[in-house]
């Protein structure tokens, strides 16, 4: 007992207990919501709302793509341990120095998995078009995702050049001046997010910038801009995003969900929902949930590289690579849960702002049957995929308002 | 490495570089009487094509006489080229007879592989890309790809060479060499096609004209490269290069500002300033090294800094020195010709980058004429650069040659000179 006492005691332990305090207390903070405690989510049968043939096919649909997932997840975890393992023997491909290096092995292990899940995304492609979801050709897509992967390069790069350089300087507290950095870079990157989506054009549909413009009005958001992104060419699943804060916050419609298959009153619904999403700054708050996780997570990558020579030397960079992916995904179900949290969010404020609870229970009925999603999925794959509540908790939080606002 | 003198197809070089002036102004209408004699013969050429592919695909090896009237003609093509394009200067007769100052020597048939025979025109297609590229299209396709004029190396060198004869009585040596480079190539490349010989035209610029002259320039490239390639970096070779490419343009705006005020230093001092002359050598260095990590001239991935001596393929920048103020003052205007040349030679690199892709990804290794090819385009354009950045006042040497190696400059024992493109 003397012992645990005067080991509490050490300042190291005082100090790793006052962070873990603070991170609960930030974690709480970013936690409210504007749903109710009193509101109760009744029951429902999905068959009430749903065909059994629409509820047999969705379920197919997905059940492929989940367990596809997770094969794609066990083989990226493979790989990458496989690499942590061997990936330094490619330092002999660089004449760089040790930063340069280590960019050259995190672009390869981001290489290396994008050939090992080559499989996956084809047989993903492949059964998105058997059902009718995508129009994207093997080869288009082949060709943007390795586009992508160049994107990823020039991040990971970026990451690493920031880690190494102060790890160099730091050495083994790096971490503690890299998360802030990284988590500054992450905020810019928010700000800008608007204007680095591609096939973006403005909302021209009078009507439509009324109901925004009203909605803002309600929701207590200023001008936000409004844009129509063109997706038609790939996919045929509806969707709507918010993104961006203060001068660059931007409601973003995929043409998808404004080419006749919803009614005025259902777009009307989602716009809400995404002005809900600003209100509430949830691109802000995702921000500090991502410092939640990348203070302990650089940390622990820190103090698990210490061994192949900490994050200065090259050598480290493929195990930490696998530290950071194993991290993001055991943090994966956090995250789900959170989104989920905001969504709710987003949705109670959507129907406070609109009234509308029967435009609400259309509007994802049809989300669900233009997509194909599953309404009522099983909870494992909530807990690993499901970063919206199911159509069937959104339809649920529809009769809940009703019943909290009589 | 493959040595001309073990070439089936050899192109030899006796010309003097003398030209009469009369006879250059009115060179193109001087060689059409030889074109339109080319153009009968190719007639009678593409019907014996057929005929020697067809007993070669069955015999194994081409008839003697097709043979010897097919090497004729490609022979014949050589000296009308080299007439036309300003690389030799006495009228090229009407036979093809050996002993033209740029002429080709052929082999007698050899055995050949039935199989390239069967598929020789799938096969040539590579050979056909980068024949395009030095000698020329008239497709706009070609142009619109690989970001040419559609003019290949030997139709700008020409152009060029054009002028200067015109006004000195002579060829410019690098000029001449590129010409005779892009002719030997195309030479190469028809005698393969024509099924002459099942040997692949190798684009070595090293070994593609004999002897070649040993330089001292101000800014050379070495290359100490084992052609070994890593398939993985191969295959993501663009992407991989993002950091670099991104990395460069910053470098490249701060090192065009530091550019500007060389200019004024260097007219104003007659030299350019010690600290930026190491700095744009240090931008030259790394562009060079990013450039030949993309165009697959080198393996290893490249640092950020362009250290002395980083990199397998190096650019050799020597002390500043004093320039004249006169070049310094219209260097933009005094560039264009070299600019030109460039432009070419990027194209060069593209289609060397683009084949060399396929032939690593597949063996492992980058053929040695494609790196060497990229070499002496990527020295052209680092020269280029090194002259527009007021590095040096040499203006770039235009066609391929050996480079002196430092010691060999002061006063000693001769050095062996450096293979360098």
């Amino acid at each position: 007992m003397r012992r645990l006492a005067s080991r509490l005691a050490r300042p190291a332990t005082l100090a790793v207990l006052a962070a873990a305090a603070i991170w609960i207390w930030a974690a709480q903070a970013l936690w409210s919501s504007t749903v109710p405690a009193s509101a109760h989510l009744p029951h429902l049968e999905a068959s009430r709302f749903f065909s059994d043939s629409f509820l047999r096919r969705s379920a197919s649909y997905e059940r492929f793509l989940e367990i596809e997932g997770l094969l794609a997840l066990a083989t990226l975890l493979v790989v990458l341990a496989v690499y942590a393992q061997r990936g330094q023997r490619l330092m002999r491909e660089s004449a760089a120095g040790r930063i340069g290096t280590g960019m050259l092995l995190g672009m390869l292990g981001f290489a290396v998995v994008w050939l090992a899940e080559i499989p996956f995304g084809v047989a993903a492609v492949w059964w998105q078009r058997r059902h009718g979801i995508s129009h994207q050709g093997y080869v288009e897509w082949a060709i943007g995702s390795f586009l992508e992967l160049g994107s990823t390069f020039l991040f990971v790069s970026l990451a690493l050049a920031i880690a190494m350089g102060l790890a160099g300087v730091f050495r083994r507290w790096w971490w503690a001046v890299a998360a802030p950095l990284f988590v500054g870079l992450a905020l810019l990157f928010t700000y800008v997010s608007p204007y680095l989506i591609p096939s973006t054009k403005p909302l021209h549909d009078p009507h439509l910038v009324a109901h925004a413009r009203a909605l803002e009005r309600s929701e207590g958001v200023g001008e936000t801009r409004l844009r129509v992104q063109d997706v038609h060419r790939f996919t045929t699943a509806p969707n709507a995003e918010a993104t961006g804060f203060g001068a660059t916050r931007t409601v973003i419609l995929w043409d998808t969900l404004l080419d006749g298959r919803f009614s005025d009153a259902e777009i009307r619904v989602v716009l809400a929902h995404e002005i809900g999403h600003l209100a509430h700054d949830d691109a802000l708050r995702r921000v500090g949930w991502l410092a939640l996780f990348l203070i302990p997570a650089t940390a622990l990558i820190a103090l698990l590289t210490r061994r192949r020579g900490g994050m200065a030397r090259p050598e480290a960079v493929p195990l930490a690579l696998f530290l950071l992916i194993v991290l993001q995904l055991l943090a994966t179900p956090l995250f789900n849960l959170v989104s989920r949290h905001d969504e709710a969010a987003a949705d109670w404020s959507a129907l406070v702002a609109t009234r509308d609870p029967a435009a609400e229970r259309s509007a994802m009925r049809r989300l669900a049957t233009t997509s194909l999603s599953n309404p009522d999925p099983p909870g494992w794959t909530q807990l690993l995929y499901g970063t919206h509540p199911t159509a069937m908790q959104r339809i649920a939080m529809s009769y809940a308002w009703e019943e909290e606002s009589e | 490495m493959d040595s001309m003198d073990e070439r089936p197809i050899r192109l030899t070089v006796s010309d003097d570089l003398k030209r009469g002036r009369l006879s250059v102004f009115f060179r193109l209408l001087l060689a059409l009487p030889f074109l339109i004699w080319l153009g009968i013969w190719a007639i009678g050429a593409f019907v014996v094509a057929i005929v020697n592919w067809a007993i070669t695909l069955v015999m194994g090896r081409p008839n003697q006489d097709l043979h010897g009237f097919l090497a004729r003609f490609v022979r014949y093509a050589t000296h009308v080229y080299a007439f036309l394009n300003l690389a030799a200067e006495p009228f090229p007769g009407i036979g093809g007879r050996p002993g033209y100052p740029i002429d080709l020597e052929i082999d007698p048939p050899q055995r050949q592989n039935r199989w390239t025979v069967a598929f020789r025109l799938v096969l040539a297609l590579p050979a056909a890309l980068l024949a395009t590229v030095l000698v020329g299209s008239t497709s706009s396709s070609y142009s619109s790809e690989f970001g040419g004029a559609g003019l290949g190396l030997l139709v700008v060198a020409a152009i060029l060479g054009w002028f200067y004869a015109v006004a000195r009585g002579r060829m410019p040596r690098g000029l001449r060499d590129a010409i005779a480079y892009a002719i030997s190539y195309a030479a190469q490349f028809w005698a393969y096609l024509l099924v002459l010989t099942d040997r692949y035209p190798s684009s070595d610029p090293l070994t593609a004209i004999g002897p070649l002259p040993t330089r001292a320039d101000p800014l050379s490239v070495e290359t100490d490269d084992d052609l070994r390639r890593s398939r993985l970096t191969v295959f993501f070779r663009l992407l991989l290069a993002i950091p670099h490419l991104v990395w460069l343009t910053l470098w490249g705006l701060v090192a065009l500002l530091a550019a500007v005020v060389n200019w004024i230093a260097t007219l104003v001092a007659g030299t350019s300033p010690e600290a930026l002359h190491r700095f744009l050598a240090a931008y030259l260095r790394y562009q060079l090294h990013v450039g030949a990590y993309v165009y697959l001239i080198g393996n290893p991935f490249p640092g950020f800094t362009g250290a002395v001596g980083s990199y397998p393929v190096e650019l050799r920048v020597a002390e500043r020195e004093r320039q004249n103020r006169w070049t310094v003052l219209f260097r933009l205007l005094l560039a264009l010709p070299a600019l030109a040349i460039a432009s070419v030679y990027v194209s060069l690199a593209y289609v060397v980058a683009f084949l060399g892709w396929f032939a690593s990804l597949f063996t492992g290794r980058m053929p040695l004429g494609l790196r060497n090819a990229g070499a002496l385009a990527l020295r052209y354009m680092a020269q280029t650069n090194g002259y527009l950045f007021f590095v040096t006042g040499a203006y770039p040497y235009s066609g391929p040659c050996l480079a002196t190696p430092p010691e060999a400059a002061a006063p000693g024992p001769a050095a062996a000179p450096l293979l360098s493109a």
